[in-house]
């Protein structure tokens, strides 16, 4: 017995040794190309970085579109947990925040790269690092807003009895956090960042290969290695590419999601019975590791010894110093509530309101300026183009919905289905549409189908897998029982359908709609303005007016295009998105 | 018999677990069903009855046997069967109306008379004035006199209930029971059948014509019970007062037996004790209420009076038994004086008696021989589960984990990290 064990002993240490080993090469190469990045971001500005297409430079670039899309996680994480947190706690800083976030949703971001852009290339003239910031703050705004609204609600929804445990444990507002807050709203969190992270994907590839007004910026990464070989209609490279950032978003699922996912599995607050079902096997590879089980017990001692009982000479210094703090901030407090006082009530209270209004109105002005060369003729093009876009998004959105919500049904019904297809459609819905625009082109242009329509179906490729993802959600959650009913009931299939079905997964369709929503307006900057093989196609649309305006270095059109595109989409928003969302809430939820 | 509207021959059933586990539910179940007659089956959780129920309904395939209507064998939802269940299931998108109608729409009826036959069973359940509400807006006794006129409205020969008074309160579940009753007395629609599946006594009682007590490991029937008393039935008569005594010792036996079924000696030092899955803290509870009332207490009259389910109340004493903490001859559970130590104890004192029980069972012997083979004392959770699979194959052996787990940390013979999914020997006690 004992010498069998000495043998598993030996074995598993040695499967610890390789295990290191890959978590050490892991570490080695991710600094390599740190480093060499960094190096380029110091490195004299060019508007034409030559890419190389050979196959052998793709996990360079991939590397660097990978860090890229990490910095500016990194940084929607800390902004997340920053103003998420202030919006939770603070009523005057929640009523700035809240409108703020909501705006940040609807509007499609894309548009403003071009100011981004020259902007920060005229803070850094010198090297590329303006461009760089450029991508990564276009990056971290198509996916902050989403991240912090969603922190901001777990927070909000945290159970009043934790509330009153940490007053009675007389917790500090930091430990409240670390111990109640950020645990609680952990899941929730991992799952935005998941899904955020992957919509990253869609800016990225847009913002590292960009032209305005005949020059071109180029950062060396995937999405500037597609355009070229878009450019150059070099087939073998375009497949490369999409393999490429295929297996980059898988193994960032993989490697790096699906672990922490598992992990966060302990800070759900239901009692979970199957949690140690499916632990992926990464973990069970790092839970083998030396140096991360090695991690895991020194932070165990930091907080261990963190959370040791101070000697009594200590304890005593500390309440002191934060009673004399306390004490002066209750004078500062006064002495402001006494100043409040002789300040109309109506005011105060409305003054976050008045600040936004404020801000809007000095906006406005700045904006009105930019826009007043504009004459009647090219506002008419644009209420035009903005029709026809409209069309197009509402279009996209209604052939996405008839054959994404039968199958999300289909697929969502049967357990054995959803287990094999739901990460499939969740890499397909992370995978940036625009890099396979010119796969798609080849066939439109073999059907003879225009442009006006043809752009349409390349906005179609985008917003699809957001309908199917949510649909077949919302499908594998139907109760047993209500399909039970219905099948002893002998409905006609149709009648299930109409019946059962359709309205079950009526408030995932609607999640589905709106985030595909947002998606289709950004795609359509892309999608109706199209470099292919030195060809420009183009077709009427508003999307195409920006693209052209920044083409152009027309900044009075691009302004007064994206003040219509927004004011549009938000418009949207108030208006028909959130009255599906009233219904969807109130008619069409199936509480046991 | 010409009176049979449906036969259940020789039918079987077993599910498999995500782990490839196999585990027999139903076994060698054979039974009619009459025009005209409630049946009520009884049965503690796990005797596989709503099983039944869902493959006499066609919504769940059986592994072998048949449903039979006269010789015509039935597969898929069965035409003949309504179906009320305990959460109610309706439609939240639909009025009450249209939630009723839905149950007419293959019939093809004729505006006018499918019109009739809704208005007809919202009166009969007395839902009049409630037709253009949405679910959601009634009260959970309201949702399930819906669930009835729903199946009502269907009138199809058999109307199968699956706990359909549970999920209400107990004044609720009394006025909807009696209205049962009076429905299917005055024959409103026709002469139903009616199945009923249920864990409550009195319930059954008051309401079967025939009632089938159901076992467990795997599901099977243990006895069939007539019951002529003519309704509608009064709790207090001597013949009904009767009938739910004989149910009672037939129930008790089924969960503790007194007398062991004979087991060859060979199986007997391999067999290994099927523990309750039942919270250790709970049995110390019923304990503590059995040494309040004098160490004696009638085990259906404590049922009654902790508000919990007879059957519940049987398994935690089956668990007290296992602990030697008490005695159960006939009904009564008595507390033995282990039982008494351990209440005198404090704390610890209880934990080392628990301790020492636990290592006398078969079940931590063993488990205790195979973590000793192993260097540092400790298994894998995989590891464990597959040692309880091969020594208990007929149970749930995440479940049984679960208890086993939770009862040896009580008793700090076993502990188990959940981070690293390993169980490891306790080794605090042995130094104390």
């Amino acid at each position: 017995m004992y010498r069998a064990n000495d043998v598993d002993v030996r074995l598993s240490s040695v499967r610890n040794l390789w295990i290191d080993l890959l978590l050490l090469a892991i570490f080695l190469v991710f600094l390599y190309f740190f480093v060499s990045l960094t190096r380029h971001w110091i490195s004299p500005i060019q508007t034409n970085v030559a890419i190389d297409l050979s196959l052998s430079s793709l996990p360079k670039y991939s590397f660097y579109s990978l860090i890229r899309a990490l910095i500016a996680y990194v940084c929607s994480l800390i902004f997340t947990l920053i103003f998420g947190y202030f919006a939770a706690k603070n009523k005057t800083a929640e009523k700035i925040i809240l409108p703020l976030l909501d705006i940040g949703q609807s509007i499609p971001v894309v548009g403003f790269l071009p100011g981004l852009v020259l902007g920060l290339i005229s803070v850094f003239p010198k090297n590329n690092l303006g461009l760089e910031l450029a991508c990564i703050i276009m990056i971290f705004t198509g996916q902050v807003w989403n991240m912090t609204f969603s922190y901001y609600a777990s927070l909000k929804a945290v159970p009043t009895q934790f509330h009153e445990l940490s007053k009675v444990l007389n917790i500090g507002w930091f430990k409240k956090l670390t111990t109640v807050e950020l645990p609680y709203s952990f899941t929730n969190l991992v799952w935005n960042s998941l899904m955020s992270m992957a919509g990253g994907w869609f800016f990225l590839t847009i913002c590292e290969s960009f032209s305005l007004s005949d020059k071109n910026f180029v950062l060396p990464g995937l999405g500037s290695y597609m355009k070229l070989a878009i450019d150059k209609q070099d087939t073998v490279a375009m497949w490369a590419g999409v393999l490429a950032m295929m297996a980059v978003i898988i193994s960032i699922d993989f490697l790096f999601w699906r672990p922490i996912l598992a992990w966060s599995q302990k800070f759900r607050l239901e009692d979970a019975q199957d949690q140690t079902k499916d632990i992926p096997f990464i973990m069970l590879l790092l839970q083998d590791s030396n140096i991360v089980n090695w991690m895991v017990t020194k932070f165990n001692e930091f907080s261990t010894w963190r959370a040791t009982p101070k000697p009594a000479s200590q304890i005593t210094l500390q309440p002191l110093v934060f009673e004399v703090g306390r004490k002066q901030a209750r004078s500062v407090i006064s002495r402001m509530g006494r100043l409040k006082k002789h300040i109309p009530d109506v005011i105060s209270e409305r003054l976050p309101h008045m600040l936004i209004i404020g801000l809007l109105l000095f906006g406005m002005i700045y904006v009105y300026e930019l826009v007043r060369p504009l004459t009647l003729t090219q506002w008419k093009q644009i209420a035009l183009g903005t029709m026809a876009t409209t069309l197009r998004v509402v279009a996209s959105i209604v052939l996405a919905s008839l054959w994404a919500i039968p199958v999300g049904i289909w697929i969502g019904s049967s357990p054995k289905l959803t287990k094999f297809f739901q990460p499939i459609v969740q890499v397909a819905a992370s995978f940036p549409a625009p890099m396979l625009y010119p796969l798609v082109m080849l066939v439109l242009i073999e059907l003879h189908i225009g442009f006006g329509f043809g752009s349409m179906f390349l906005m179609l490729l985008g917003v699809q897998w957001y309908v199917l993802f949510n649909v077949l959600a919302g499908a594998s959650t139907i109760s047993l029982e209500l399909r039970d009913t219905v099948n002893l009931m002998g409905l006609s299939r149709i009648s299930k359908w109409k019946k059962l079905y359709l309205p079950s997964v009526f408030p995932a369709t609607v999640t589905g709609w709106v985030t595909s929503a947002g998606g289709a307006w950004n795609a359509s900057i892309v999608a109706e303005y199209f470099q292919y093989g030195g060809k420009t196609l183009s077709t009427l649309g508003l999307g195409a007016m920006i693209s052209k305006a920044t083409d152009t270095g027309d900044f009075a059109m691009l302004t007064g295009c994206l003040l219509v595109m927004c004011t549009t989409v938000i418009g949207l928003n108030r208006s028909v998105w959130h009255q599906l969302y009233y219904i969807a809430e109130n008619r069409f939820k199936y509480d046991r | 018999m010409d009176n049979t509207v449906l036969e259940v021959k020789n039918i079987s059933h077993s599910f498999v677990l995500d782990s490839g586990q196999k585990i027999k539910v139903l076994t060698d179940i054979d039974l009619s069903l009459y025009k005209g007659e409630i049946l009520a089956i009884l049965g503690p959780s796990g005797s596989g009855k709503s099983t039944l129920l869902r493959i006499i309904s066609g919504l769940l395939a059986q592994s072998s046997g048949q449903v039979l209507n006269g010789d015509v064998e039935l597969h898929g939802p069965n035409p003949l069967v309504s179906l009320v269940f305990q959460s109610f299931a309706l439609l939240p998108w639909f009025t009450v109306y249209e939630n009723v109608e839905l149950g007419l729409e293959s019939l093809k009826l004729s505006p006018a008379e499918t019109k009739e036959r809704v208005k007809r069973a919202i009166d009969i359940v007395g839902l009049e004035g409630f037709e253009e509400a949405y679910p959601k807006e009634l009260s959970g006794g309201m949702k399930q006199r819906v669930g009835i006129a729903r199946a009502l409205a269907m009138q199809r020969p058999i109307l199968c209930m699956d706990e359909p008074f549970s999920a209400l309160d107990v004044l609720t579940a009394e006025t909807l029971r009696r209205e049962v009753l009076n429905i299917w007395l005055s024959g409103q629609l026709g002469a139903k059948t009616v199945v009923l599946v249920t864990h409550n006594i009195i319930e059954a009682a008051s309401l079967g014509k025939r009632i089938l007590v159901m076992g467990t490991n795997p599901g099977h029937i243990r006895v069939m019970v007539k019951n002529d008393l003519p309704y509608p039935r009064d709790e207090k008569t001597n013949g009904f007062k009767a009938l739910v005594e004989n149910l009672h010792d037939v129930i008790t036996e089924l969960l503790i037996p007194d007398t062991p079924e004979w087991v060859p000696p060979a199986l007997l030092s391999s067999s290994v004790e099927t523990l309750p899955n039942v919270p250790i803290n709970e049995v110390v509870g019923l304990v503590e209420v059995i040494a309040r009332q004098g160490g004696r207490a009638d085990s259906f009259l404590m049922a009654n009076h902790l508000r919990k389910d007879f059957s519940q109340v049987l398994f935690l004493a089956k668990a007290a038994e296992i602990l030697d903490l008490v005695d159960t001859p006939k009904n009564f559970i008595v507390l033995t004086d282990l039982g008494r130590k351990f209440l005198a104890g404090d704390v610890n004192r209880r934990k080392k008696i628990i301790n020492e029980v636990l290592k006398r069972l078969k079940i931590c012997q063993m488990l205790e021989e195979e973590l000793r083979k192993v260097e540092d004392y400790s298994l894998g959770y995989d590891d464990v589960i597959k040692l309880l699979h091969e020594w208990q194959p007929n149970e749930n052996s995440n479940t049984s984990f679960e208890t086993l787990i939770q009862w040896a940390r009580y008793g700090e013979l076993f502990g188990y990290n959940a981070d690293t999914q390993t169980v490891y020997l306790d080794l605090g006690q042995d130094n104390t």
